[in-house]
């Protein structure tokens, strides 16, 4: 269990490739880059609740919505400085992970999926009626107050946020609460019969990854400046995150992360080619291959092969 | 000194069913009783009901002369009892020490996170059911159906109870399996481990406790010794099908 010399060096590793990679990519890339960081930081978000503790969440988009939307609201509407806007916005998001938590109290599997998705479609629908001086409607909000100016520099505030996000989780899924929440994904009959209160443990995967969600939702309405509803709340966005967890490797934190760059990086190379909805299509088929392959998802085809790398390496 | 579990006029009714009728029965400190009974007697019922799983529709069940009906499941636990199950549930993605680990676990987030796991508690755990080094890091889909239980009960005993419920601990188990098992029961209750144990295995069972108790349609017919209990008419008619 303990921390070893290859953990500290891939994570140091990590953050110094985070740190040069301006230097040699283009800006176009960076841009790509800035995108996975952020769905790589809402994949996270979803794998700390769906992918340990087996409630599948079918509306992320509903808490990274709230998130966003409550932040840019309140800079943009009350001229709230963004340095407040925000931790109010993660605030907002953990009471809304709440009220998406209560109907997991009673229900699992597809209906509590299905009750997720319904969070998702509501709140699509409200912004757009609900006092849409306020939320922009069905067109959304532009000229949001950015944080950061340049592709570098939305760069590195992105990085920086998912290293910090990546980091923290990856040491808090390392102790025995990450066993035990991935034990409520297994079993959760045997965790009530452990002497564990799954209640309690499922209320914290829940703030956790509302914690997670609001805090990317609110920084990427920052980074971008606008927020439009239709993109928002698309099921292509929400399929995205959900395949980014699993195809990466779903109950880790490593995972989802190559998942999101994966994802991410075919769709743009896709784009000249397939400039439509097809794309999706595409990467629903490797998807589902990869998935069949190896149900773990990359990171553990990376530790085969990496494995047996160091196997004929030793002969 | 109050009695480990008593428990007084237990009744549950699922609809028009009457799954334990009037049940009182006490287990003594240090005691294994053998609770027997046909098919759908409602023996696995009982358990649920003092482990909280389902709630009696009346009646009481009192840990250590203590009223536990309003407690959760896991608060029961930590009062003290334990149980296992028919069909072994094991964590599917871990090997035989997490899953031990997950029943010697606290129960609080925050000591969650703080707390190292006990890993030579766990193997001691684990040795003691009778694992070899060999299946430590094994998961469940390598193991037997014995191994199964084996690792069903070394979890239970991870929560550290004072008194275990354990349900059809031999079905499916080989002869060795078996011997290895009520082996392990032994020298618990040799340690002073108070038992109340479900089986259809009665020559198995036999060995195991100090006195029975025999239900039929959730209503108690016998108690006492094993013996005296096998020999009672009614439980000859409705368990062993001889008039």
């Amino acid at each position: 269990m303990g921390l070893r010399w290859f953990h500290y060096a891939l994570w140091a590793l990590l953050l110094v490739v985070m740190a040069v990679l301006p230097e040699f990519v283009s800006k176009g890339t960076l841009r790509t880059i800035i995108f996975a960081n952020f769905l790589a930081i809402f994949a996270i978000s979803w794998d700390v609740l769906s992918g340990r503790t087996g409630y599948i969440s079918f509306g992320h988009p509903f808490l990274i919505g709230i998130g966003a939307y409550t932040s840019a609201i309140l800079s943009k509407r009350f001229d709230v400085p963004v340095e407040m806007a925000i931790p109010i916005a993660v605030v907002v998001t953990m009471v809304a992970g709440f009220i998406v938590f209560l109907p997991a109290l009673r229900i699992r599997g597809s209906y509590f999926a299905l009750v997720t998705l319904a969070f998702m479609e509501l709140m699509y629908q409200l912004v757009q009626v609900i006092r849409p001086d306020l939320t922009g409607g069905t067109r959304g909000m532009s000229g949001i107050q950015t944080l950061t100016r340049g592709a570098v520099n939305g760069y590195y505030l992105s990085a920086s946020l998912l290293f910090a996000v990546a980091l923290s989780m990856w040491l808090l899924m390392r102790t025995q609460l990450g066993t035990a929440l991935s034990a409520i994904g297994m079993n959760e009959e045997s965790v009530l019969g452990s002497g564990l209160s799954t209640i309690k443990l499922k209320l914290f995967a829940f703030l956790t990854s509302a914690f997670i969600a609001g805090l990317g939702g609110a920084f990427y309405v920052h980074y971008l400046g606008s927020i439009a509803p239709r993109a928002l709340f698309d099921i292509n966005f929400l399929f995205t995150i959900i395949v980014a967890a699993l195809i990466g490797g779903a109950s880790t934190i490593i995972g989802p992360m190559i998942g999101a760059f994966f994802l991410t990086f075919l769709l743009e190379y896709l784009r000249p080619y397939l400039p439509g909805a097809e794309r999706y299509f595409v990467y629903g088929a490797i998807a589902l291959v990869l998935y069949m392959y190896q149900p773990k998802g990359l990171l553990e085809i990376f530790k085969r092969f990496w494995q047996r790398l160091a196997v004929g390496g030793s002969r | 000194m109050s009695h480990p579990l008593v428990i007084d006029n237990l009744v549950k009714r699922f609809g028009g069913l009457v799954a334990t009728d009037q049940l009182s029965f006490k287990v003594e400190q240090g005691q294994s009783v053998g609770l027997i009974g046909p098919n759908g007697a409602g023996k696995t019922t009982v358990f649920s009901q003092i482990m909280g799983e389902y709630r009696q529709t009346s009646g009481s069940i009192k840990l250590y002369g203590k009223e536990i009906s309003a407690q959760s499941t896991p608060a029961r636990i930590r009062a003290g009892v334990s149980r296992t199950y028919q069909v072994p549930r094991p964590f599917a993605d871990m090997n035989v020490l997490e899953n031990i680990r997950v029943g010697k676990m606290p129960n609080s987030i925050w000591q969650m996170i703080r707390q190292r796991p006990n890993t030579e508690r766990e193997v001691e755990l684990a040795l003691s059911v009778g694992f070899s080094e060999a299946d430590l890091l094994r998961t469940p889909g390598e193991l037997s159906m014995g191994d199964l239980r084996k690792l069903e009960m070394a979890r239970t005993m991870a929560t550290e109870p004072s008194i275990m419920l354990l349900d059809e601990v031999f079905a499916g188990l080989t002869v060795a399996e078996i011997e290895q098992v009520a082996k392990l029961i032994q020298t618990m209750r040799k340690e002073g481990m108070t038992f109340l144990i479900v089986s259809h295995d009665l020559k198995a069972l036999e060995p195991l406790v100090d006195s029975a108790i025999a239900i039929n349609q959730g209503a108690k017919i016998a108690e006492g010794s094993f013996a005296d209990v096998l020999a009672h008419s009614e439980v000859r008619s409705s368990y062993l099908g001889v008039a």
